[in-house]
């Protein structure tokens, strides 16, 4: 294990602060030990933290209308356990178009792995679909 | 719905046609703890310290990209100029920790780490004369490694001295850097009035104002705007102004919010949104061209300063409604090279040098990334850089010169870098001499301006 200047201040002054006078060269061992062990268990790693702040993303689709369209996107949604709050959807001659809102906060799966399974259903029935947080549109249109 | 139909589909035409997108987010280092006695202890504590904060910053970047689904084009690092921490270095051993830097940078995975940088308006410490005179060196032996150098303030005045040096170091670099059309010259940035909290490569560093650590996010989207301005039509000046206001302000939300995602990922505090409009050599993407839209010709045609002055305005107006946190440049890029329209402006004649340097007193930054022949004498450029800094100080704002002596080159020669830096044709400076007003050395002292108490 490799300790960077900071640290090893710090066990330094844990050291001093807990022997003081009392301090030898095993004394001084036994604690930076018991120290580093305890540093080893609460590694300060950066924890993954959610970017959601509403949990809410807008889904918009659209391309040459064919059957099974709207039902390919909703059945993979609805397995993801994700709840579709809101759909509005026209079809202009051949073409389709829908946007959704669609809460994921209680999705096992994450924006990055529903973004990439929207892209396969994409591919597979020739439509674009696009997925981004709702944050973007509140920031850029609502003041 | 909360939203309408319109405004959904405006923000996917924005960020999958118009090339919307953030042009940078730029994480700021402190290096001021990184001094030791022993070089080679500065070298690794450099290193590690970069390391340490930047590891993932391309990562978290990414992150954020895919959930707004808009790009960032630029991941970067900016650091404390490197003359203030270690002023008793030599310049030999400037170049050393120049090659340090570069190889943390390739190591965390930004393309430019920016902030070999010294601040020499009012003079210059013994460390600071070193650095500019290892600005060639370390140029020419790293890839990603920038440098700037602030000669000139407000406060203070136009070192003169500080621009003979740099207009040395500058026909210097781009000797060494012969090979590849002296790139060098592309990565070092003369300035007046510096901004401590720039987020844009290559003019970046960390002031020494600036916290520990800080995420500053610099804003694009000139084909937006672009686009803004051709669906409005035939209308009024007054009200083509509310038109690129209105986008602006759209732009700077999204940039903010995206910034400060980033930010909350790497646990930092965030910094500034700077609103510059910066344009990219990709098709559409050019601020010669919003010029172009508003009504004048070609760029470099009369009424050519008066349309940058509106667009800069309108930008800077918006940009202040839509977030608190408005810092940096903030106003109009014009960089030749980097922008088509600007290049196709020259190629044809049309814009000129002077025309140019008027251009740059109504908007931000200055003369930026201007091929010129390989011959022009060093006087000369340092009349250029002198003249660009006047602009500066007496109009209390930031201008700054990047200029390229393409070293060989002549009038009707190219060069061409690709990628962002784009390619430039060699531009015409009169020949005519400044040798007897710069090499009189000294300072031009601080102007009426700089007395505000």
């Amino acid at each position: 294990m490799r300790l960077n200047e900071e640290e090893l201040r710090k066990l330094t002054l844990i050291a001093i602060n807990e022997l003081g006078e009392k301090a030898s060269p095993e004394l001084v061992k036994k604690v930076i030990s018991k120290t580093v062990d305890k540093m080893g268990e609460s590694q300060d790693f950066i924890k993954p933290q959610s970017d959601m702040t509403s949990g809410r993303i807008i889904l918009t689709a659209f391309g040459l209308n064919k059957s099974g369209v709207v039902a390919s996107i909703t059945s993979a949604l609805s397995q993801f356990n994700c709840d579709i709050r809101d759909l509005s959807q026209k079809i202009m001659d051949e073409f389709f178009t829908m946007i959704m809102i669609v809460d994921i906060s209680n999705s096992p799966k994450d924006f990055r792995e529903i973004q990439e399974d929207m892209s396969k259903i994409a591919g597979e029935m020739n439509i674009k679909i696009f997925l981004q947080h709702e944050d973007i549109f509140r920031s850029m249109h609502r003041i | 719905m909360p939203y309408e139909f319109e405004e959904i589909l405006e923000t996917i035409k924005m960020t999958e046609i118009e090339h919307f997108d953030i042009r940078t987010v730029t994480l700021g280092i402190s290096l001021r703890d990184c001094v030791d006695r022993n070089l080679s202890i500065s070298k690794q504590k450099v290193y590690e310290k970069i390391l340490k904060y930047g590891k993932n910053h391309v990562k978290f970047a990414k992150d954020v990209e895919a959930a707004y689904g808009i790009s960032i084009a630029n991941k970067r690092v900016s650091i404390t100029p490197l003359s203030i921490p270690f002023d008793m270095l030599k310049a030999e051993e400037f170049v050393e920790l120049a090659i340090v830097l570069d190889k943390a940078a390739e190591e965390i995975g930004v393309d430019y780490l920016a902030g070999y940088s010294a601040l020499v308006p009012k003079g210059f410490t013994n460390g600071e004369r070193e650095l500019i005179k290892s600005i060639p060196y370390a140029l020419s032996s790293t890839k990603r490694v920038c440098s700037s150098v602030n000669v000139a303030s407000t406060k203070a005045g136009i070192n003169m001295d500080a621009i003979n040096m740099m207009a040395d170091a500058i026909k210097k670099t781009a000797e060494l850097t012969k090979d590849q059309d002296s790139i060098g010259c592309a990565k070092l940035v003369v300035f007046a009035n510096a901004v401590e909290d720039n987020p844009f490569v290559a003019g970046a560093f960390h002031g020494v104002t600036e916290p520990e650590v800080v995420l500053n996010v610099g804003i694009s989207g000139p084909g937006v705007v672009l686009d803004a301005i051709k669906e409005a039509g035939n209308v009024d000046l007054s009200n083509l102004s509310e038109v690129i206001k209105k986008t602006i302000f759209k732009i700077t939300r999204a940039g903010e919010l995206m910034g400060r995602s980033v930010a909350e990922k790497h646990g930092i505090p965030f910094g500034i949104v700077d609103i510059s409009l910066a344009p990219t050599p990709a098709e559409g993407d050019s601020i010669g061209d919003i010029l172009k839209a508003m009504g004048v010709e070609d760029v470099g045609a009369p009424g050519t300063t008066a349309a940058l002055a509106m667009l800069n305005d309108a930008v800077k107006k918006a940009g202040l409604m839509a977030s608190s946190s408005v810092g940096g440049m903030s106003g109009a890029f014009i960089p030749v090279s980097e922008d088509q329209a600007m290049i196709d402006a020259v190629e044809r004649g049309n814009l000129t040098l002077e025309k140019l340097e008027a251009m740059t007193a109504v908007c931000s930054v200055g003369l930026d990334m201007i091929a010129i022949p390989g011959d022009t004498p060093a006087s000369t450029i340092a009349g250029i850089i002198a003249d660009e800094s006047a602009i500066g100080v007496i109009n209390d704002k930031t201008t700054a010169v990047r200029i390229i002596p393409a070293y060989g080159k002549k009038i009707g020669d190219t060069v061409d870098y690709g990628g962002l830096l784009g390619k430039a044709p060699i531009m015409y400076v009169r020949e005519l001499n400044s040798m007897g007003f710069v090499g009189r050395g000294g300072k031009i002292p601080a102007p009426m301006r700089s007395l505000t108490n």
